[in-house]
């Protein structure tokens, strides 16, 4: 991602294409020791030029983009929460660098970790291509209704493949099977009430 | 996932006026103060062992003494310099000489003295041993801790490492002020235990005692 734009003010310029960030390190030292005081300009003008320097020093470590900028912020968060152990008499590069570098590689470490223990979810780890397949639940069911339709007796069972399985009208089935269409009704009422009691019954066996 | 300039925007806006940290030096000295009383408090309630004055003529007690404080007070200022960041690791070899000279002396303390182990050390003397290093120790930690809480970001290892060995070596010098028997080898063992068992805990559990002080 690159350094904010709206807040490019010549500062942030003058490190990006002028001197090293290491010729900063004064004005950062005083900005610091200003932040210190409450100044929150002096603050948010730091905050804005170390964050791309923060950036060239994470990017040697992090590739994936990001991971980059989720250091970036921590190293800003760290330097957010230590800023009371900054001496303004002393240099603030060294400063900077130590929490930087300490938190890149504590980032690290923890990504580190949960790519040993997490693996991501991928197409092959399903056993066919078909998405039925991996249903094993929804077969079963399937099959153990067929069976139950199998159990009936002629004329009910065939009222329901008709009108159920294959999704007839009353009338085409009607035509197809022979029999009437008030037979049907009365045929697929007893029929679906059988296998209620017939599913019900396979399922407490199981 | 809050974008890089909205973190910033956030964090100058929340930016209250933060009280500087003292440079290190002065804050081991406040903490090796805090020390002190703590061992004072102790001799008042305790009292001095009768025959220290005498102990201290002989050689290897005032050793062992002097390097053990010496140990204390160096380990205790390269705590505090070492959890500043920037500062250089090369402060965490301060007390190394000192605490050679320290070790050196209980080795040879327990080799000379191997052979006129004394017969009977009571079990009772070795609980009030005990009661003494808790009651110096705990205090002496935890205000370490609290007080170098802001490292646990930074070098919570190292920190922890040396605190530990400031405590164990001052938790030492109390030992040989109160303890009342000879300075055994059984002792010098018992004060080399300690000690070691405090670095290798500040070493172990380090990240974990100060995301107890210092939650993030």
């Amino acid at each position: 991602m690159p350094s904010s734009p709206a807040h490019s003010g010549p500062s942030l310029s003058l490190v990006k294409d002028g001197p090293a960030p290491s010729d900063r390190t004064l004005d950062w030292s005083v900005f610091m020791a200003r932040a210190q005081a409450g100044d929150r300009e002096a603050y948010r003008r730091l905050l804005e030029e170390i964050a791309p320097y923060i950036r060239s020093l994470a990017v040697r470590q992090v590739q994936n983009r990001a991971d980059l900028e989720d250091a970036v912020q921590d190293v800003l968060l760290t330097v957010h929460a230590v800023r009371h152990t900054y001496d303004p008499m002393r240099p603030f590069g060294p400063w900077l660098v130590a929490i930087a570098n300490r938190r890149i590689v504590d980032a690290l470490r923890r990504r580190g970790r949960a790519g040993a223990r997490e693996a991501p979810l991928e197409t092959e780890h399903e056993t066919f291509a078909a998405p039925e397949t991996n249903y094993h639940e929804a077969a079963s069911d399937g099959r153990a209704l067929r069976e139950a339709v199998d159990g009936l007796p002629p004329g009910q069972g065939r009222a329901i493949r008709l009108l159920k399985l294959e999704e007839m009208s009353l009338k085409e089935a009607a035509r197809t099977s022979g029999m009437s269409v008030a037979a049907l009704k009365v045929a697929t009422h007893r029929a679906l009430k059988n296998l209620r009691k017939m599913l019900i019954a396979g399922k407490q066996k199981t | 996932m809050i974008t890089t300039p909205d973190l910033i925007d956030s964090l100058a806006k929340g930016a209250a006026p933060v009280r500087r940290l003292r440079p290190p030096l002065v804050r081991a000295a406040g903490w090796l103060a805090f020390a002190a009383s703590i061992l004072a408090l102790v001799i008042v309630a305790h009292g001095l062992r009768p025959d220290l004055a005498a102990s201290l003529q002989t050689t290897a007690f005032a050793i062992n003494f002097g390097a053990a404080l010496a140990t204390g007070v160096l380990a205790a200022i390269a705590a505090f310099v070492v959890g500043v960041p920037g500062r250089s690791s090369a402060w965490l070899l301060l007390p190394v000489p000192t605490l050679a000279v320290w070790m050196l002396n209980i080795g040879y303390g327990c080799v000379t003295a191997w052979v006129d182990l004394p017969a009977g050390l009571k079990l009772g003397d070795e609980a009030s041993c005990f009661a003494l290093l808790v009651v110096t120790g705990v205090p002496l930690s935890l205000v370490m801790l609290i007080m170098l809480r802001h490292a646990a970001l930074i070098a919570p290892t190292q920190v922890t490492i040396m605190g530990g060995l400031a405590v164990a070596a001052l938790t030492a010098v109390g030992l040989s002020l109160f303890h009342n028997h000879e300075a055994s080898a059984l002792v010098l063992l018992w004060n080399l235990g300690i000690a070691a068992l405090l670095v290798a805990a500040g070493g172990l559990a380090g990240r974990r005692m100060f995301s107890w002080v210092a939650p993030r």
